[in-house]
């Protein structure tokens, strides 16, 4: 095993270069190029100051040299494994050397530290969106497979096939105008990761006194206790009922929060939300609709919790980055969401015809065993060969997100970087977002083994 | 090709074809890019601030004509011709040549006959009718032209749909006081040339390439998948945004470059069917009766393998819609015309939210990427022999 994975790591190195060099050479070819002139471009300079910071940036960057030579010297930089130059600019040495990725033109700062700042931001999205996106895919997928033809599959292929071909700009745009702008729904926060005052508060929510958390504990436990008894016991009509007169609630409530409200919104809103809650209670899907009905319980508990109990609550710092997070998550998953989901369909249905889940009927081995220990087990390796092509959509679409959102992000970089034709920034973020892939599918294939036992890599 | 063969081939594709065209899924997207291929086609006539009849002085006048450009002409050409061609009996590829000379025709005499006014002045039209200069005036449905920003009306800007009792504006006005749907429509084209041109290019390259890696595998396939991954392994997005950044923003430039940075995928494909066509039977007769070499390629197996490949960019024509949408949205895209996705960014570019920007320009993207999907979906499903034994 650790022989493939080091000959996997060597075979990144031409690749990796392979990358560099593609985009290296884009910016090399493009008119204008990369030059000192075009740094300067635009800063109306005095002619001999013009010059002075053309030789300046020149000295600075080698931008004078032809571009293989500066690809060259490049390359040099970043590999830990390479020649060393004395002050003189005479080879001194070859061996190994620190790596280094240069510095940025725009910012003036060394490429490491900013991408250090940023690639955390978005490799936190991506580690938020990727597990909700397989959990819900996942639960979605098999179900719309055991159901082949019936209503839930039917109901969720053409809501899937919508949500995969909802633009995320569209999606983005929309939600930050209607649930984040002061014009509609001002619930979440318009732009960046943090409050200001957040990054002075303590990690976790703080109360003011102890009665107030307990009573927190008490309203949220009743309230999901409640709904989840529901979920389970009553029948069907009656927890659409129940779910409806919530949704009815909800979207009066809604409406009496949107300053302004035009008067069929008190109409709209409460129709919209009470049928889409009836029809979450009506779902015949057990583990959905308690998960469902459970998270609204829950939130009813806590919002009693909230209006009964005193003041003197902090959110802390993890509650509120989340919620800076809550609509760029959303934002980036429901599409990916959406295609695995159509792909878990699809392989689990396969399965599920195959002769092997047949013979297991035949001996009478119970469904809900066919479905999850033979069928499911071999329905995974799709899901997890996918795994390797998300990963460099999710980067993409972090690029979007970060931008409608403001969120000082790796995507957000990468635009600025190309924007003003920072050669070192793009370069490196190039490098750095093509590692990441190749680690995406490396890790895929390692998966794959643990899935599959008939895989091996000795 | 003997005639029981051909007639096995045509009743293959009949049969998918009539398969695909059943599914109501690939009905409405089919139906709307239809729609929308009108649209783009008859963009001038149905969005314009010029006139389409108008008598002046006894005189009749029909502005819209006297600004047609060569390239309307083009479109108009060819969808004429697509029209009568459609149920002529001629051979594919002579109808695809006859297409071709119709519209180069065109092009040619409506880049030599036609001579519309370098400058144009929208307003001339609403003033003139205000001072009573015409006898009567036969608008466009739309009366607004997408770069006619209405400076005789004075307040313009950002205004939602219908707040202005006289200028109507069914989806408002942009943040210059442009009509959005005017704007809209006349972005259709963008769209749709953007989604034609950019996967031709994808699967032209990744036929030829992938093609190659199939057919000849070993040494050759190798390097071929490593190009593949290298160009995998850049986010797309990423490479799209260093193109388009360095190398200006011309239509045809983006084009080009969402084509270069599609092929992979189809690549893949293609390779795939090769890897599986090339030890058949007939394959083999045919290198052994000597036929060119790109003639086994191209006329023996691709078309035995197109059909994944048709699949694909279905699909791809979806994707190159949105990423020249995303490029827009990150304003890199055009600079002069008008374009869904840059529409779309004014919807929050400005202090506060316009609805209509983001509802109506972001709903012609989303509906037209479903609809490539919509029929994507179905022609996958018609093709799949699995599907059809599961079923």
């Amino acid at each position: 095993m650790s022989t493939y994975i080091l000959r996997r790591l060597l075979l990144m190195i031409p690749t990796l270069f392979g990358i560099t060099l593609v985009v290296f050479v884009v910016m090399a070819a493009s008119p204008g190029g990369i030059s000192a002139q075009t740094l300067i471009e635009g800063q109306g300079l005095e002619p001999e100051a013009r010059k002075a910071l053309e030789d300046y940036y020149n000295r600075l960057y080698g931008l004078d040299d032809p571009a293989p030579l500066q690809y060259l010297r490049w390359l040099n930089n970043v590999s830990p494994l390479g020649f060393e130059f004395d002050a003189e600019g005479q080879v001194a040495g070859f061996g190994l050397k620190g790596s280094d990725l240069g510095t940025s033109f725009r910012y003036g700062r060394p490429v490491t530290d900013l991408l250090a700042e940023r690639i955390p931001i978005t490799l936190l999205l991506n580690a938020l969106t990727v597990p909700l996106i397989y959990v819900i895919a996942i639960a979605v997928g098999v179900r719309a497979a055991t159901q082949r033809g019936k209503a839930f599959d039917v109901g969720s292929s053409v809501t899937l096939l919508t949500l995969w071909s909802i633009p995320s700009m569209l999606a983005g745009v929309l939600m930050i105008g209607f649930f984040a702008s002061d014009q509609h729904w001002h619930w979440f926060p318009t732009a960046g990761l943090n409050r200001r005052e957040a990054l002075d508060m303590p990690f976790l929510p703080h109360w003011g006194s102890l009665a107030d958390v307990l009573l927190l504990f008490v309203c949220a436990a009743v309230g999901t206790a409640v709904f989840l008894a529901a979920a389970l016991r009553l029948p069907a009509r009656y927890r659409a009922l129940l779910m409806g007169g919530v949704g009815l609630a909800a979207g009066v409530a809604m409406a009496r929060a949107h300053a302004g409200a035009p008067d069929g919104l008190y109409l709209f809103l409460p129709l919209l939300l009470g049928v889409l809650a009836a029809a979450v209670g009506h779902m015949q899907y057990v583990g959905m609709r308690v998960v469902a009905m459970g998270s609204i319980g829950l939130l009813l508990g806590i919002g009693l919790a909230v209006s009964l109990g005193g003041g003197g609550f902090v959110p802390g710092f993890l509650l509120d980055r989340l919620w800076h997070l809550a609509l760029p998550v959303v934002c980036l998953a429901y599409g990916s969401f959406a295609f695995l989901a159509k792909l878990t369909r699809t392989a689990v249905l396969e399965n599920l015809l195959a002769d092997y889940a047949r013979t297991a009927r035949a001996k009478g081995v119970p469904e809900s065993q066919v479905l999850w220990r033979h069928v499911f087990r071999n329905s995974l390796l799709p899901l997890i060969t996918v795994f390797a092509s998300l990963l460099p959509g999710l980067l993409a679409g972090s690029v979007i997100v970060e931008q409608i959102f403001s969120i000082d992000g790796m995507g957000k970089l990468a635009v600025e970087a190309v924007k003003t034709r920072d050669r070192e920034l793009v370069l490196s973020i190039t490098l750095i977002s093509g590692l990441l892939t190749l680690l995406g599918y490396l890790i895929a294939d390692l998966l794959y083994a643990v899935a599959d036992p008939r895989v091996s890599y000795d | 090709m003997t005639d029981v063969a051909r007639m096995r081939q045509r009743s293959y594709s009949a049969r998918i074809a009539r398969e695909v065209l059943g599914a109501w899924g690939a009905r409405i997207g089919l139906a709307w890019i239809l729609l929308l291929a009108g649209v783009a086609v008859f963009a001038p006539f149905l969005a314009s601030s010029h006139p389409w009849l108008l008598s002046r002085e006894g005189s009749i006048q029909s502005p819209v004509l006297a600004h047609l450009t060569a390239g309307d002409v083009m479109l108009l050409t060819a969808f004429l011709a697509m029209l009568i061609l459609w149920r002529l009996h001629l051979a594919l590829y002579r109808k695809g040549l006859i297409l071709l000379a119709a519209v180069l025709l065109a092009g040619l005499a409506g880049g030599a006959w036609l001579k519309p006014p370098q400058i144009v002045i929208y307003e001339q039209y609403r003033e003139a009718e205000r001072a009573g200069v015409y006898d009567w005036v036969l608008h466009a449905p739309i009366p607004y032209s997408p770069k006619d920003y209405l400076r005789d009306v004075g307040q313009t800007g950002l205004q939602g749909p219908l707040a202005h009792a006289q200028h109507r504006h069914w989806m408002g006005t942009e943040e210059n006081g442009a009509d959005v749907l005017s704007r809209m429509i006349h972005a259709s084209r963008i769209a749709l040339g953007i989604g034609f041109v950019a996967t031709g290019i994808a699967m032209v390259l990744g036929v030829i390439i992938g093609g190659l890696m199939g057919y000849f595998s070993g040494i050759v396939d190798i390097i071929g998948m490593r190009l593949v991954e290298i160009f995998e392994a850049i986010p797309q997005l990423f490479l799209l945004l260093t193109f388009v950044a360095f190398f200006g923003r011309s239509l045809y430039i983006m084009m080009v470059i969402i084509g270069l940075t599609a092929w992979p995928g189809y690549a893949r494909y293609v390779r795939a069917e090769y890897l599986k066509l090339r030890r058949q039977d007939y394959v083999q007769a045919a290198v052994a009766a000597g036929i060119p070499l790109t003639s086994v390629l191209f006329r023996h197996i691709l078309p035995n393998g197109v059909a994944p490949i048709l699949v694909a960019a279905s699909f791809g024509v979806a994707s190159a819609i949105l990423a020249e949408a995303v490029l827009s949205f990150l304003g890199l895209g055009l600079v002069d015309d008008p374009s869904w996705g840059q529409m779309l960014s004014q919807a929050v570019k400005s202090s506060t939210f316009n609805w209509w920007m983001a509802l109506f320009p972001g709903g012609a993207i989303f509906l037209t990427v479903l609809a490539y999907n919509l029929i994507g979906e179905s022609m996958r499903d018609a093709i799949d022999p699995y599907l059809k034994k599961s079923r």
